[in-house]
């Protein structure tokens, strides 16, 4: 395969992931934001939501304040936000085209159609209604793509690659999530905030999808240590640290068994994914602080990114 | 290099066992130069695995089986990837304060003669902890020879150090007696070794030792062959001594005339790079 063609693939991958992860950081950022101010004092849900979508300063260069349409605007819609929805939609649409062949029917059609029904949609008239209906296009877009990915396509370089994308995108934006939080997410003896505290670990899970497997795995009530745990270490999560880098140590040997050599991306993702296997959450709390830990993986991660684009996409 | 390993352990009773309780050590963790592409493990009879860690950050797998048993077969089977570091192993899991690690069992105590040999080795080597090792491996070495089936997992260090014989399990356990006696953490290491000349099916597989090192980390010697554990070695249960890191542990109620074979088997594999 093309270094273009695999490059390509593994930012129409990550594109398409990073529309999902922006759908679902507005949408928990605006269900936070129904919270009385009663309860939630004089918070802003929208810096937060913007830092996690990782956009924070690009935003601050085009408005002075922090409100909820220009930055829902900005998140969603904005042709100056690279990682605008809409944008990341518009780049994976022209990706897939671009190695169309690569991809089966039912991938290029779930792009396509996302594409043409989504770019009509613009930050100006955006009641809550349309925000809603338009997430959750979003999302069934992204599923789509996914699903007809995983039923479809031929398990070779080029699935491995569109795969490594995705997890690669995954694990940046579950840690940027849990970042962004980390003064809720206190070690075990800490003393514990109000309600709102509670709305904002409900939000954490919600933005991952997690808020139910949270109950399935730890059978009580939300314990901000445990949420930690649950979107770094348990493997069985698929939006936890843990999982992506399972899978981007499996694709990776895919990809090294079918060229037959490996490098220093293999390795990398190795040992990320055997110190998350080995680590425990009481230790990470204890010797460098949940915020200091997600600061080096997210580091670590981008690292890998260019470690993969090094070994096999120039 | 991309190891792949398949352990055979068989049991025959000659009269039918009630029941057996078996605790396994068979599935390797990784670290960073080590990483499990895939392992399994099957038991013939019908019965659950309960997974669960030990203490010191093991793999652990039980079972129970009732009888009536005429025999019982555990095969653990994967594909390992390994790089060589030196023997230094980081990015374990790592659960207990390191001064365990310094505590003595049964299977470790050390006899004057052993003690002497760690003191000399430790004053004739200089202040760096690295040739200490070496020159203790290396006394061990020249006071022992490698014999098969004369001694068993049942043999203390100070047997084997008087006996002058031994196989890996007892070099360990010398070098590990040592290693402690001059204050430095020491302990078991049950895994897999691969090495070119090897037959099909043999009968063992192999014990190394890990020490505390400053500055390094924990450092792995494997004390039969005097060297640092390279890329050959798939590292699986950690403990104090052998019992503590043992493949299999386990009992039966009833039957007699038991008779257990062990067949390993460790090959590359299509290798990657």
């Amino acid at each position: 395969m093309l270094s273009r063609t695999a490059d390509t693939l593994f930012w129409l991958g990550r594109y398409v992931e990073r529309a999902d992860n922006t759908a679902r950081i507005i949408d928990a950022a605006n269900r936070l934001a129904t919270v009385p101010d009663s309860l939630a004092g004089e918070t802003s849900e929208w810096e937060p939501a913007l830092a996690a979508a990782g956009v924070l300063s690009g935003y601050t260069e085009h408005h002075d304040e922090v409100d909820r349409d220009p930055a829902i605007d900005y998140l969603a819609f904005s042709p100056d936000n690279f990682s605008s929805i809409k944008n990341c939609l518009g780049t994976a649409r022209n990706n897939a085209r671009a190695v169309r062949t690569a991809l089966t029917a039912e991938m290029w059609e779930a792009i396509n159609e996302a594409w043409q029904e989504l770019k009509r949609y613009d930050g100006a008239r955006m009641d809550r209604q349309t925000l809603n209906t338009f997430l959750s296009r979003v999302k069934e877009a992204c599923l789509r793509f996914d699903g007809s990915a995983y039923r479809t396509m031929l398990r070779h370089d080029a699935y491995w690659f569109l795969r490594l994308g995705f997890y690669l995108e995954r694990a940046d934006s579950t840690a940027r999530i849990l970042d962004v939080k980390y003064h809720v997410l206190l070690p075990e003896d800490a003393q514990v905030g109000g309600g709102l505290d509670y709305f904002q670990w409900t939000s954490i899970l919600r933005s991952v999808s997690a808020l139910t497997a949270y109950r399935w795995v730890y059978h009580e009530s939300l314990k901000p240590w445990l949420i930690a745990d649950l979107l770094v270490l348990n493997a069985k999560m698929p939006r936890s640290l843990a999982s992506c880098y399972e899978n981007l140590a499996t694709f990776l040997d895919h990809l090294s068994l079918a060229y037959g050599r490996q490098g220093p991306a293999q390795r990398q993702a190795r040992s990320t994914m055997t110190r998350l296997q080995n680590a425990q959450i009481s230790e990470i709390f204890q010797n460098k602080g949940l915020h200091e830990f997600l600061t080096e993986f997210i580091d670590e991660n981008a690292r890998l990114g260019e470690t993969i684009s090094k070994q096999y996409l120039t | 290099m991309r190891l792949k390993i398949r352990h055979e352990t068989s049991y025959v009773y000659g009269t039918p066992a009630t029941r057996a309780i078996q605790i396994l050590r068979l599935t390797p963790r990784g670290h960073d130069s080590q990483f499990v592409v895939n392992w399994r493990i099957d038991v013939d009879q019908d019965c659950r695995l309960d997974a669960s860690r030990d203490p010191f950050g093991n793999a652990v797998q039980s079972f129970t089986v009732e009888g009536p048993l005429d025999g019982l077969t555990i095969v653990a089977e994967g594909v390992v990837e390994t790089q060589d570091n030196s023997g230094i192993v980081h990015g374990q899991a790592e659960r207990l304060p390191l001064p365990v690690y310094l505590r003595d069992t049964p299977l470790t105590r050390a006899s004057p003669g052993i003690r002497a040999l760690a003191e000399q080795a430790s004053a004739a080597a200089g202040p760096d902890t690295l040739p200490i090792l070496y020159a203790i491996m290396n006394g061990i070495r020249d006071r022992l020879d490698f014999i098969v089936n004369v001694t068993d997992s049942g043999t203390t260090a100070i047997d084997a150090f008087s006996h002058g014989h031994g196989v890996c399990q007892d070099f360990s356990h010398i070098f590990i007696a040592a290693a402690r006696h001059i204050g430095l953490p020491a302990r078991y290491v049950s895994g897999y070794l691969f090495h070119t000349e090897m037959l099909d099916g043999q009968a063992a597989g192999h014990a190394w030792a890990e020490v505390l090192v400053d500055d390094l980390g924990w450092v792995a010697f494997d004390p039969a062959n005097g060297i640092a554990a390279t890329d050959s070695y798939v590292r699986v249960a950690v403990g104090l001594d052998y019992l503590g890191a043992a493949p299999i542990r386990g009992t039966r109620y009833g039957g007699a005339d038991e008779t257990m074979e062990v067949k390993i088997m460790v090959n590359e594999t299509a290798r990657a790079g």
